[in-house]
């Protein structure tokens, strides 16, 4: 016991979170000598540094999966396409901030190192083939994201967020860890593809397993934000700073849906059949409170909270399929609702300046008269979220629909077309404010070039991917082969 | 004689009672961390007993981790809910009642 | 009744009592006492099953820093017990019935029938020269060196955040900054100020 073998594990495969933390901590450091008037640059380097690790990525695009560190790191395609999106992601997130957090004090070194290390626990989450990874990587991106709620001192809506939002994810964590507990015990490791192994086995009783699962589907329900533990997430987006919002609001989706992966398909997917019944009324329930609650919403950041409920429902319909063409599908639609989701709340940026937030819904009216262009942006974005071709995002509704069909479940999909087609009402509520409506506020919108640049990007990008969805589609579907 | 069920028993009954007090407590903050704090202690003591029953060091090395977390957790639970404090001059759940909907 | 069973109930008991007494404490610095005592309880607990490492962390690190920050927290803000207690006896069913089906399921599953001697025969007692400590610690900077790693990020997230949060530099405060004494030019201190000998004021 005492004297395992130990071989040292490949470090060169975990290069990209080797360079990302220590990149960190350098930008930690240089940050104290960088005079206030000059903060912005610790902004630039932050950006700089999330983009050099989506390179290293790239440039160490795995063929097929290995593992390092006794198992506990993957080095899979799967891994890496979603490190990728969710690095240029989280980078576009931080671009976006810049003039939002100088007009409220907020620009500050600690929110780009938070953010930082947030991105590094992401990359964990995204890799990982332990339990043990699975809780640090969640915790590291978790602790990160209260503290960045929290930042704003002087705003009480943004306190209560974070307390509620640290509350509520302590608990999920609690439940988590005890399911895992349960899942170690009876399988005796705590290493993901040893305790898959003796899950499909059989030769464990079932109880056990049944109240494990049940522990981790909840524990992974709140921090997905799924029906019925989703009573966080309006109240979080709503008080949190909107460049906060905006980074909590996309990137993580993606490292969530890693985490639902990692946690029920490579970790139990045995027991497919028990966990598919828990996600089909997660799912549905998602679906419908999600899109009903959010067309009573005035504030566009709650809107667009509960419309990330109803889009969770969509991306656990993929998963619960339970076939590769579902697991693409969903990963399919996680990537593309990050990138819609990072571009709604760029918006609200867009509309924001010195002491007003821009975050009513009637601070869209008249938009087209003040910015065509950007009003555009918008009618994109809304129509790629409601499910309208030619966007992205019709795309991505598509894909799941037809994997739940393929596995026989025709009412599932019926019952979500359903729900989309009332979820597009309040997204065509937006378009209609926008166009056909008179502005109240007629100030010039007040951002930097790279703010315009990253947003037209963005709304580019949700149209781009709407009429070539065949790279992406492509490089999802080759992932799961 | 003392068996694993014990262990497992204690630990479980020491769980519903985390999550009994987060039900009761839920308009005071500082309860609901040290409901928190009890959940991890029922997950550490379920971990340790099946890491001496199954004879595998990994279960004691995952508490060593989780401990090591939760102890930053309280540091930052507690300095959130000091902002809050300083922000309100109470952490009575009731009183936040600015979002809704 | 063999020695590791009457330690085993007595500090069950304990444990449990101390619990619900923190979920039950009207003030929440008895509240924090009493959650002291049962970590004290659970490490005898851990004792008894051969993790003598943990045990000690737990109640030197755990009790000894972590519920020390609580206590300072709890004393520092004035917290108005009348208030917090309010809407206590609504949920008081609701909260009991929960625990008890959930106690419920879990003794039910966890009980004698699947995790019984039978299945999980008693660990032999390690030697006396056996050195918990030792073992972690070889596991710890080999096996699970990329968590120990993480393990330290998180801290360090945990320092940057907590000091970002609590940090305020107020006016008006008479604290000594020494690298500010130190810096300190001559030409910030003293100012020579030229007089003509004869125009200068007289007496």
């Amino acid at each position: 016991m005492t004297d395992t073998a130990f071989t040292i594990p490949a470090f060169m495969l975990a290069l990209p979170e080797i360079w990302l933390l220590t990149a960190a901590c350098a930008v930690l450091l240089a940050d104290l000598f960088i005079p206030d008037a000059r903060r912005a640059l610790t902004l630039w380097l932050s950006v700089a540094v999330i983009l050099v690790t989506a390179g290293l990525v790239v440039i160490g695009f795995p063929d097929a999966s290995t593992t390092t560190f006794e198992g506990m790191f993957i080095h899979d395609p799967m891994s890496a396409v979603l490190k990728v999106g969710m690095l240029v992601i989280a980078a576009f997130a931080l671009l976006c901030s810049r003039a939002y957090l100088a007009d409220r004090g907020l620009l500050k070194g600690e929110y780009f190192t938070l953010a930082l290390f947030s991105v590094l626990g992401m990359m964990v989450m995204i890799s990982a083939g332990s339990f043990l990874t699975v809780y640090l990587g969640l915790e590291l991106l978790s602790l990160s994201l209260y503290a960045m709620v929290a930042l704003d001192r002087d705003s009480p809506i943004a306190a209560e967020a974070a307390m509620k939002y640290f509350v509520l994810g302590a608990i999920a964590s609690g439940l988590l860890l005890y399911g895992m507990s349960l899942l170690y015990g009876v399988t005796g490791s705590l290493d993901l593809a040893t305790v898959s192994a003796a899950v499909a086995d059989g030769q464990i009783a079932r109880a056990p397993l049944m109240l494990a699962l049940a522990f981790v589907v909840v524990g992974l329900t709140f921090k997905l934000g799924a029906v019925p533990f989703h009573m966080w997430v309006p109240d979080v987006y709503h008080g949190a700073p909107t460049s906060v919002t905006l980074f909590i609001g996309s990137a993580p989706k993606i490292a969530a849906f890693a985490l639902l992966m990692r946690m029920l398909v490579d970790g139990l997917e045995s027991l497919h059949a028990d966990w598919q019944q828990l996600l089909i009324i997660l799912s549905v329930l998602s679906l419908a409170i999600g899109n009903i609650v959010a067309i009573a919403q005035t504030n566009i950041k709650r809107m667009l909270a509960y419309s990330t409920i109803s889009h969770v429902g969509f991306l656990l319909l993929g998963v619960l399929a339970g076939t590769a063409a579902g697991y693409s599908a969903s990963m399919f639609y996680a990537l593309v609702y990050a990138l819609m989701a990072a571009g709604g709340f760029a918006m609200v940026l867009l509309l924001s300046r010195q002491g007003f937030e821009g975050d009513r819904l009637d601070d869209f009216r008249g938009l087209n008269e003040r910015s065509p262009w950007f009003a555009f942006v918008m009618l994109i974005l809304m129509a790629s979220m409601a499910g309208l071709p030619p966007t992205v995002g019709f795309f991505a509704k598509v894909e799941v629909l037809a994997a739940v069909v393929d596995v026989e479940l025709v009412w599932l999909a019926v019952v979500a077309v359903a729900f989309s087609i009332v979820g597009a009402y309040y997204y065509l509520r937006v378009i209609k404010l926008m166009y056909f409506d008179q502005a109240e506020d007629t100030h010039a919108l007040a951002v930097g070039p790279e703010f315009k640049v990253a947003l037209s990007a963005n709304g580019l990008a949700v149209l781009g991917l709407g009429l070539f969805p065949g790279l992406l589609l492509g490089l999802c579907a080759a992932v799961f082969l | 004689m003392i068996g694993l069920s014990h262990y497992l028993v204690l630990s479980g009954v020491l769980f519903s009672i985390a999550v009994a007090g987060i039900f009761l407590n839920r308009k005071n903050v500082i309860v609901l961390l040290m409901c928190i704090e009890l959940m991890l202690l029922a997950v550490n003591t379920n971990f340790i007993a099946f890491s001496a029953f199954l004879h595998d060091l990994s279960g004691q090395v995952f508490v060593f981790f989780i401990l090591t977390v939760a102890a930053a957790e309280a540091a930052i639970g507690l300095a959130i809910l000091v902002v809050l404090f300083r922000n309100r001059a109470s952490i009575n759940v009731e009183d936040m009642g600015d979002m809704k909907g | 009744m063999s020695v590791e069973s009457v330690l085993f109930y007595l500090f069950g008991t304990i444990l449990v009592a101390s619990a619900l007494g923190v979920i039950t404490a009207r003030n929440p610095v008895h509240g924090v006492l009493l959650l002291v005592l049962a970590f004290f309880t659970a490490a005898v607990l851990w004792l008894l099953l051969q993790a003598e490492f943990l045990a000690i962390v737990l109640v030197l690190v755990y009790v000894g820093a972590v519920m020390v920050l609580f206590l300072f927290v709890v004393m520092m803000l004035d917290v108005n017990v009348a208030r917090i207690r309010e809407g206590y006896a609504k949920y008081l069913p609701l909260g009991i019935v929960i625990a008890l089906v959930m106690a419920a399921q879990i003794v039910i599953v966890v009980g004698a029938q699947a995790f019984g001697l039978e299945f999980f025969p008693r660990p032999e007692a390690l030697p006396a020269d056996h050195s918990n400590t030792r073992a972690l610690g070889l596991l710890l900077y080999t096996h699970y060196v990329y968590p120990f790693e993480l393990a330290a990020v998180i801290l360090l997230v945990a320092i940057v955040a907590a000091i970002t949060l609590t940090l305020r530099h107020r006016e008006g405060t008479r604290t000594q900054d020494v690298s500010r004494q130190v810096r300190v030019k001559r030409a910030d201190r003293v100012r020579l100020v030229k007089m003509d000998s004869d125009k200068g004021e007289q007496p």
